[in-house]
């Protein structure tokens, strides 16, 4: 509430946004897009695991922070998706049941939203949520990053892993070959990583690409060429739909707050990227996992800590 | 001859407080609008206590006091609680509350306790609290602690407030109030009830109503998005996709 005060108190270029119904300064608005931005261009994500969060903490309603966030996900995915698709980088039969997967997870993950949203419990999953999900992946993330430098440190030549080693994921049935990754594998794990995403990504509002780079690299072993722009195509699509299902279920996207966090996040993109290339692959992975951690820590305190006000109000209904 | 001096002093009697006073009053704006820079408005109410039409008096006596009450539409809200359960806080209580104004504010022109009693002001739905006494199944005492939080919760939020002293009499009988509503005030219909007081008594009152409205390009998103979803979460994704090839064309990256 303070925060949300200060903002009111600077009183130039205040934009009303006519879904969260409360008027924001646009600086602010615009200003951690292209913060987020950077970092997303910087670290190859999307950036809605920041973004989020970084609204809710500043007073915008949780439902209407996840669902505008989705919309703004799609827009920092787009560039980087036509990029590698002009490459080739996209293997669009993957990415195909990826989204198809993903889409269909998002259904869940958008009548779990609205449930949860009724119930009062919406901020305690979305906090768990990024609190598990954060945590492991960043925990994850820093080791491997660790364990990289001090490599490189004692002069060992550091190797990537390679796609070529197999293991029990490679044994399930209904194998299909998918040409441009050079894989002939069951479309089970594809599928189940694809639900997964999708019904994470609607519920936090988040694009997922920090799950999906891994899981498509250590799960799938998909060849490192394409994997960044599979992961990004799958997000674009598959965000893409969830903003229209959030949009028809919840009616919480707004869309002036999503378009001023797209115009700040796209801008802010190119110079993370601009930037990202002064710095090496472990040490970028080093800084995001710190970061990542940094999100995950502030959610779980948020859940432990005595909060400021014990009570909170909400429109609507109690459901039984 | 005695009867006739009886039906003479009943007629007295009930054309009494007819020929009392009477309370015009306005708002200075009709409909608030709200536009992209939206960020509150100020209102101004005002009025004149007068003698009664037909009245033989030509001048009011006072002192008077006046109070507005600014109500905005009625909404259900839930007011929750957490607790701690082995370590985690978690909203494990709740209260509804329907029919609750989204906006309610009370300009007096002097402390409320001094105009009139406790009793007159709970039932004239003056008191915030009073909006929260209404039978509730949650029981009454966890419907009047729910209450106060909620209020307290609304107030900080500037949607509920209480300013004795925000009415103004600038001569005998001619008075005016001063409301900013915040920005987020809520759009729909709102009512101005305005009591006259004279010594504790309510003599007058008069409702003028406002409305805040979205305009314009505000209103048509927030009509599209409850009436046409689809079609507007569509123009979302239109909107982000053209928004994400633009900053590509433009950096070529």
């Amino acid at each position: 509430m303070g925060r949300a005060t200060l903002l009111r108190d600077l009183k130039i270029l205040q934009i009303y946004l006519p879904i969260a119904e409360l008027s924001v300064n646009l600086f602010f608005l615009v200003g951690i897009g292209g913060a987020v931005g950077f970092l997303s261009g910087l670290f190859g994500v999307g950036g809605g695991f920041l973004l989020t969060p970084l609204l809710i903490f500043s007073g915008v309603p949780t439902a209407v922070a996840v669902a505008s966030v989705t919309g703004q996900v799609v827009a920092a995915s787009t560039s980087g998706a036509l990029s590698h698709y002009r490459r080739g980088g996209i293997d669009l039969h993957l990415a195909m049941y990826l989204v198809l997967s993903g889409i269909l997870g998002a259904f869940g993950g958008v009548a779990a939203f609205d449930l949860l949203r009724d119930a009062g419990q919406l901020d305690l999953i979305i906090a768990l949520g990024f609190l598990v999900l954060l945590g492991f992946v960043g925990v994850l993330m820093l080791q491997e990053s660790v364990r990289a430098l001090l490599k490189r440190r004692q002069g060992v030549v550091v190797r990537e892993r390679l796609p070529n080693q197999h293991s029990w994921i490679h044994g399930l049935p209904l194998r299909v070959r998918f040409k441009k990754s050079r894989l002939y594998i069951s479309v089970l794990p594809v599928l189940i990583i694809g639900l997964f995403i999708g019904f994470v990504g609607s519920l936090l509002g988040i694009g997922g690409g920090f799950i999906m780079v891994p899981a498509l690299v250590y799960l799938l072993r998909v060849p490192g060429n394409v994997v960044i722009g599979t992961s990004l195509a799958q997000v674009v699509a598959m965000m893409a739909a969830t903003t229209i299902l959030h949009a028809v279920q919840s009616q919480s996207v707004d869309i002036l707050l999503a378009f001023c966090l797209m115009v700040g996040g796209v801008a802010g993109a190119q110079f993370g990227a601009a930037a990202g290339r002064h710095l090496r692959g472990e040490q970028l992975r080093g800084l995001l996992a710190l970061l990542v951690l940094a999100v995950a820590i502030r959610f779980g305190l948020s859940l432990v800590l005595t909060p400021n006000d014990v009570f909170s109000m909400a429109v609507g209904s109690v459901t039984r | 001859m005695r009867r006739l001096a009886l039906v003479l002093m009943a007629l007295i009697g009930t054309a009494l407080p007819a020929a009392a006073e009477r309370l015009v009053s306005s708002v200075s704006t009709e409909t608030v609008e709200i536009t992209s820079s939206f960020d509150g408005e100020r209102l101004t109410f005002f009025g004149a206590i007068a003698p009664d039409a037909g009245a033989d008096q030509r001048f009011v006596e006072g002192p008077f006091h006046v109070v507005v009450v600014v109500l905005g539409p009625t909404q259900d809200r839930v007011a929750r609680k957490k607790t701690n359960n082995f370590g985690v806080w978690l909203n494990t209580e709740q209260v509804e509350f329907k029919g609750f104004p989204s906006y309610f504010h009370v300009l007096s022109s002097a402390k409320l306790r001094d105009i009139t009693d406790v009793n007159t002001l709970t039932t004239s739905y003056i008191l915030p609290e009073s909006h929260a006494l209404s039978p509730n199944p949650a029981g009454w005492w966890q419907t009047l602690t729910f209450g106060q939080e909620l209020i307290r919760l609304m107030s900080e939020q500037e949607l509920f407030g209480v300013q004795e002293g925000g009415v103004r009499f600038l001569s005998e009988s001619f008075y005016q109030a001063q409301l900013t509503l915040p920005s987020n005030a809520p759009p729909g219909p709102y009512i101005a009830q305005t009591y006259v007081f004279k010594n504790g008594e309510i003599i007058a009152r008069k409702s003028d109503g406002f409305a805040v409205r979205k305009i314009g390009f505000e209103r048509f998103l927030a009509l599209s998005s409850t009436q046409s979803p689809f079609l507007y979460g569509l123009a979302c994704v239109v909107l982000a996709l053209f928004t994400g090839w633009l900053g590509g064309v433009l950096f070529r990256r």
